[in-house]
């Protein structure tokens, strides 16, 4: 079926928590109105998740949506999973919607795995003749052949995980939606799965991909809108939103009124911006410093940020690690640094810093580095444990 | 890092005309049953599911389709025992096979009842993240338990002989006002689960109304035990003609189109009269439109809720 994906001027409003989550809530307040006293406070907390968003996904094409969090990308799905209806505005799309989304959430634990196939197979729309003829399919592709008459309370996350994502991966959708299933199961697995997913979107339906894997996203997708609290910042290539999500247009504007005389001109990552936990990032610095002398106690430092919480992890001034300030040339610097965090997003940023006041000169620039869960571990920090059996 | 852009709290512009952009669009109740038929193998599959776990995993196996209506049974015998001797009257020998008869449904009614008020909450993960006909899980669960309900009459049908039954065709009257009771408490499971991913205390409410819903109805007392002004009373209740209709058809063998009268303490009281059918099915159905529609409403918040 031929059929292309609208949505046009779509607004969403949702309240800050539920206005009445018990009836014992809900009879007082109806009381209230009644005495005619009002609370002024529900309407302020009314927000527009989603402001006149449109976009239009033919087939084979592949739309790519990223955005932090809190940008309404989760929202846009569920509108266009039709899980959600838009405030105002229009969404259109015909034939069957399917979602490619970690799903195990309909699994029973006390169900076999064959069961659950089954079943969940069933909630994704699927007929039971459908799922019988492609059983075989599902099993061999999550690979657990040999436990399928096993209860799932006893698969590990992994199994669990593999199994939802390849009942999810084996309906026929005339539109397919992607959320961030892109880092399911062991390393393996995720070869595996992108390579599924790239069949399923190279196959000539609409398809919308959210993820915060940027490399995946530049790699699938034949165009990217950038949400940014409910608005879209850009659009266009993947290149060009992918850009403008890691380098937000306000350094550009610092740099205007900068008479410090150092000029940075960027800070590029020389491995990618998505790395796995416990890998090294390596960071190219370049600018320019115009001045043969500069205050005492100025020095280039780098910061690494936690990018939700904004607490600093890391931070080293160039003169510790043999690095001093450049006069009067053009200046290219490395910075290497193993990730041993957990996966997550991080900002690295450079700056130009005053040692004698311990304040900032001069923001520089800075980028969003995504750390990958491929290493699993349990706590802060990543120390690349091994673990072999010898005997 | 960055400043919210100004847009993000401003209203939708006025110019955005509200009837070419009101998404929401009526679907017709036929429109509804016909999706719900589409979706049969999905509720076969929750069916499927409820059964397994409860039958596998409950070491008493069907046995535990008989337990709540043979508790039910054992209380009303207790309670008629203790009535009885607060009256100094005979307790009467046909109570076991009314109680019994009356407690399938009632015990039906109210498990059916209570899980699917919290069909939806249970699912709630789900529900925000695939779409599927979300009438199906509070089906689901009512037509579930209407295994339990099959179970217990085969038990009923077996001990039938010795209970002092009147095997008359009038028992296949059964079939009809069971089916009745199961579009009944679909209709009540849609509404109630509706309502109480809204409001949360939805399912203790349920829970307090029905256990005393069982004093209610005429599941321990028959009309007769409690006068002509009260029993009337006692069969104008909701589910009151779907128990005392299979008491009357089952275990006196009357036929339902005939009015049947009982001798009671003051003289003779109604117990049974042709019109409680059309009460029947008229709750039936009207439970049931409401139901879907409430429910169809409710739903397109469900993702936003849950």
């Amino acid at each position: 079926m031929e059929t292309t994906l609208v949505f046009d001027r779509v607004w969403k409003r949702f309240r800050r928590g539920a206005v009445h989550d018990s009836l014992r809530e809900l009879i007082p307040s109806v009381a209230r109105r009644l005495s005619g006293q009002k609370r002024p406070e529900l309407e302020e907390r009314d927000f527009w998740a989603l402001t006149d968003i449109s976009f239009e996904v033919k087939p084979a094409e592949v739309l790519g949506i990223i955005g932090g969090n809190g940008a309404g990308k989760s929202t846009t799905l569920k509108i266009l999973n039709e899980l959600m209806e838009p405030t105002k505005g229009r969404v259109h799309s015909e034939g069957k919607i399917g979602s490619l989304i970690e799903v195990s959430a309909g699994f029973h634990q006390d169900l076999t795995g064959r069961q659950n196939v089954f079943l969940q197979g069933a909630i994704m729309g699927m007929r039971k003749a459908e799922v019988k003829q492609k059983f075989d399919d599902i099993v061999e592709f999550a690979g657990i052949a040999e436990f399928i008459d096993t209860p799932v309370k006893r698969y590990s996350s992994g199994m669990n995980a593999r199994l939802g994502f390849s009942i999810a991966a084996h309906l026929e959708p005339d539109v397919l939606i992607i959320d961030e299933v892109l880092a399911v199961g062991d390393y393996a697995f995720q070869q595996r799965a992108f390579g599924k997913i790239k069949k399923m979107a190279t196959g000539g339906i609409p398809v919308v991909l959210v993820s915060h894997q940027l490399d995946r996203i530049a790699e699938l997708c034949t165009k990217v809108i950038l949400l940014e609290k409910g608005v879209v910042k850009a659009s266009g290539t993947a290149a060009h939103c992918i850009n403008e999500y890691l380098h937000p247009p306000e350094d550009q504007q610092m740099e205007a009124h900068n008479h410090t005389g150092i000029r940075f001109e960027g800070l590029k990552s020389l491995n990618g911006l998505a790395i796995s936990s416990g890998e090294q990032l390596s960071l190219s610095l370049t600018g320019r410093s115009l001045n043969e002398s500069y205050p005492m106690g100025w020095q280039l430092a780098f910061h690494v940020t936690q990018e939700i919480s904004g607490s600093e992890l890391h931070s080293v001034q160039s003169p510790q690690r043999g690095v001093l300030l450049p006069l009067a040339k053009h200046f290219e610097h490395r910075i290497d640094l193993q990730m041993n965090v957990m996966p997550g997003n991080y900002i690295v940023g450079v700056v130009l810093w005053d040692t004698e006041t311990n304040q900032h000169v001069l923001h520089g620039p800075r980028v969003k580095v995504e750390v990958l869960d491929r290493l699993a571990f349990w706590g802060s920090h990543q120390l690349n444990s091994n673990w072999t059996e010898i005997v | 890092m960055s400043i919210p852009p100004a847009s993000s709290t401003v209203l939708p512009p006025t110019d955005v005309e509200e009837s070419a952009y009101t998404p929401r669009k009526r679907v017709s109740t036929a429109r509804i049953v016909a999706e719900l038929w589409e979706a049969r193998d999905l509720v076969v599959q929750f069916i499927l599911r409820d059964i397994t776990v409860r039958y596998t995993q409950a070491v008493m196996g069907f046995a535990w389709a008989l337990l709540m209506p043979v508790l039910i049974v054992g209380a009303g015998l207790v309670f008629r025992i203790v009535i009885a001797n607060l009256s100094g009257t005979e307790s009467q020998s046909s109570g076991v096979a009314s109680l019994l008869v009356k407690a399938l449904p009632w015990s039906f009614f109210s498990v059916a009842l209570s899980t699917a008020t919290q069909s939806i909450l249970a699912y709630a993960n789900l529900i925000g993240k695939v779409k599927f006909p979300r009438e199906s899980l509070p089906l689901a669960s009512v037509v579930g338990q209407g295994t339990d309900l099959a179970v217990g009459s085969v038990f009923v049908a077996i001990l039938m002989p010795f209970l002092g039954f009147s095997l008359t065709w009038n028992i296949l009257w059964a079939l009809p006002l069971l089916a009745m009771l199961i579009a009944f408490t679909v209709g009540c499971g849609l509404m109630l689960s509706c309502a109480n991913l809204f409001y949360r205390d939805v399912k203790y409410i349920v829970q307090v109304l029905l256990n005393f819903g069982v004093f209610a109805t005429p599941v321990f007392f028959e009309p007769q035990m409690l006068g002509a002004k009260f029993g009337a009373i006692m069969l104008s209740l909701p589910l009151s003609p779907f128990i005392q209709g299979m008491d009357v058809a089952v275990v006196r063998g009357h036929n339902l189109l005939q009015p049947l009268s009982m001798p009671g303490s003051k003289g003779l009281v109604e117990v049974w009269s042709p019109w409680m059918l059309g009460y029947a099915a008229t709750l039936s159905v009207v439970a049931l439109y409401v139901g879907l529609r409430i429910f169809r409403r409710g739903s397109a918040h469900f993702a936003e809720m849950a």
